[in-house]
């Protein structure tokens, strides 16, 4: 059973969780984040010595089980960070978990592109429909998506390149790949 | 064109979903033990993903990746721990209430099924009951052995020898039906009977058998004396008869001679003489029937075979018939079937009232 649960997306364990009440695939998705969540808390830890990783783990875990079982969850990462974030910030008050609407975009193309990787005309149509949304990028976001995406470069040879540190690389990325999927959906609505 | 559409595939990675990095993942890419074609996978997935850019982030600043990993193995042994147990104890609960459920479920079915059983039993019952009250046990086990004896010490007189007497042979006939309405109220009785009831009755049978064949001998010398007295009675109705008869005669011959004096005298006459003839004949045949029956009861068979032959030699009609029975009955208590059989065949081939019992006897042979 654990087995066949490990090969489960995040949506299915967290749809097994809610509709099933099964505690094997809420257990399985917490084993699935555990390491990042131990590696975003690290540096708390490690400024805060009152902070008991025998304690914040656990409350941390039930906070995520209880917002579970409540909270509409797009994407799991993003909710375990921000369960988490909200958790070291205040302690007391449990803050409810929004996403944000880039995401939420975002979400939207990736299970567009994702259905259609078996329909070769539905995929040529977002093929296109792409490229016309990066025609309209600025130039150098276009390129640098080029450089990433199609040509494959590493951001350190992205940052080499452009005598950025990785961390300004990953963030251009992912100001321009919002701004695409922006386009890209708006785009839907002017057709 | 080949180029540009290679490229256009590429173009729509931009949006293909890639899963978080996995906790084998995340140190390699740290330390650059990744293939080209996974750290691209994982570059891709940290321009969208923040938990995995800030995990990243934190563990090559804070550069404690055994801290790391202990936290992390403890974490993940807590969480098996902790959901482990609990679905175990969810899945023993379900179990032990299904169980619980159908043991509940057993035990309604056969409370209900032994309700069934016996209400249906009751109204079996009353209904055997209404439709026919038989005398129940224990009345039959309460009569006293004595008095249980007596009654088919009775039957059994009557039954085990089917004497036929000359007062009666217009009985005759109707004899065997008798024994066969008898015999199954005997027989209904017993099964009825308990087994301790039914020995006891046995040794009363045989205790009465004994009574009633003296019995029978007393009974037997009396029926004979009380023929006597009867025989005495009509030969003297019959003497009277005569000597009417023949006042009579003599009357109407005197007459007769006076007014006709032709053919009168000799039919009369003639009677007189055949009736003279036959009384004696018929009375000493009678008479010899009787000696032979008596000596038949007293078990002196040879004798009254000898008696019986005789009459068949010398009698006539009925009494033929019916010696020729009481032959056929001392041949078969002699053990000689085949003459028996023979003797009770003439019967049935004579034809008169003793054909059914014969051929009764013929059957049960």
């Amino acid at each position: 059973m654990h087995q066949q649960l490990t090969s489960l997306s995040d949506k299915e364990l967290i749809s097994r969780t809610r509709k099933q009440k099964d505690r094997e695939a809420e257990g399985v998705l917490m084993d699935r984040y555990s390491h990042l969540l131990v590696a975003i808390t690290l540096p708390q830890l490690q400024k805060n010595p009152s902070l008991d990783p025998n304690i914040v783990f656990p409350t941390l875990l039930q906070r995520l089980s209880a917002s579970l079982r409540t909270q509409s969850i797009y994407k799991a990462n993003e909710w375990i960070l921000h369960m988490q974030r909200g958790y070291l910030n205040n302690q007391d008050k449990a803050t409810p978990f929004y996403p944000s609407r880039e995401a939420r975009d975002l979400l939207h193309i990736e299970n567009k592109v994702d259905r259609a990787s078996t329909n070769t005309i539905d995929r040529q149509e977002i093929i296109v429909r792409l490229e016309q949304a990066l025609q309209r990028l600025a130039p150098e976001e276009k390129k640098l998506l080029d450089e990433f995406y199609v040509e494959q470069k590493s951001f350190s040879e992205l940052a080499a390149a452009k005598g950025w540190n990785r961390d300004k690389v990953r963030n251009q990325l992912k100001a321009a790949k919002a701004k695409l999927a922006k386009l890209f959906i708006n785009q839907a609505y002017v057709k | 064109m080949l180029s540009n559409s290679v490229n256009n595939d590429k173009v729509i990675k931009i949006f293909s979903g890639i899963r978080c990095v996995s906790k084998d993942q995340l140190p390699r890419y740290l330390d650059g033990r990744l293939t080209e074609v996974e750290k691209h996978l994982v570059e891709q997935h940290l321009t969208d993903c923040d938990l995995c850019f800030e995990a990243l982030q934190a563990l090559e600043k804070e550069g404690s990746t055994e801290k790391y990993a202990d936290l992390t193995s403890k974490l993940q042994r807590y969480i098996q721990q902790s959901i482990r147990p609990v679905s175990q104890e969810q899945k023993v609960a379900q179990y032990t209430r299904k169980e619980r459920n159908k043991e509940n479920l057993l035990v309604y079915f056969w409370v209900l099924a032994f309700a069934i059983l016996g209400v249906s039993g009751v109204y079996v019952l009353k209904g055997h009951m209404r439709n026919n009250p038989t005398i129940p046990r224990l009345m039959v086990s309460a009569i006293p052995p004595a008095e249980a004896a007596k009654l088919p010490s009775s039957e059994t007189a009557v039954t085990s020898q089917p004497i036929v007497t000359a007062n009666h042979p217009s009985n005759i006939p109707s004899a065997p039906p008798a024994v066969a309405t008898t015999a199954p109220a005997s027989s209904t009785a017993a099964p009825a009977a308990v087994d301790s009831a039914r020995i006891k009755l046995l040794a009363a049978e045989r205790a009465a058998k004994r009574k009633a064949q003296a019995d029978s001998l007393l009974k037997a010398n009396q029926d004979a004396a009380e023929v006597r007295r009867q025989d005495s009675l009509k030969k003297l109705a019959e003497e009277k008869d005569k000597e009417q008869k023949e006042k009579d005669a003599a009357e109407a011959a005197a007459k007769a001679a006076k007014e006709k004096e032709k053919e009168p005298e000799p039919a009369p006459k003639k009677e007189e003489v055949k009736k003279e003839e036959a009384a004696p004949a018929t009375n000493s045949i009678e008479s010899l029937y009787k000696s032979a029956l008596q000596y038949q009861q007293q078990g002196n068979l040879s004798e009254a075979m000898d008696r019986y032959k005789r009459i068949e030699a010398n009698g006539s009609g009925k009494y033929v018939e019916m010696a020729r029975y009481q032959l056929g009955i001392c041949y078969r208590s002699k053990g000689q079937s085949a003459r028996a059989r023979r003797m009770f065949k003439e019967v049935v081939k004579m034809d008169g009232s003793l054909k059914a019992a014969a051929q009764q006897a013929l059957d049960t042979m």
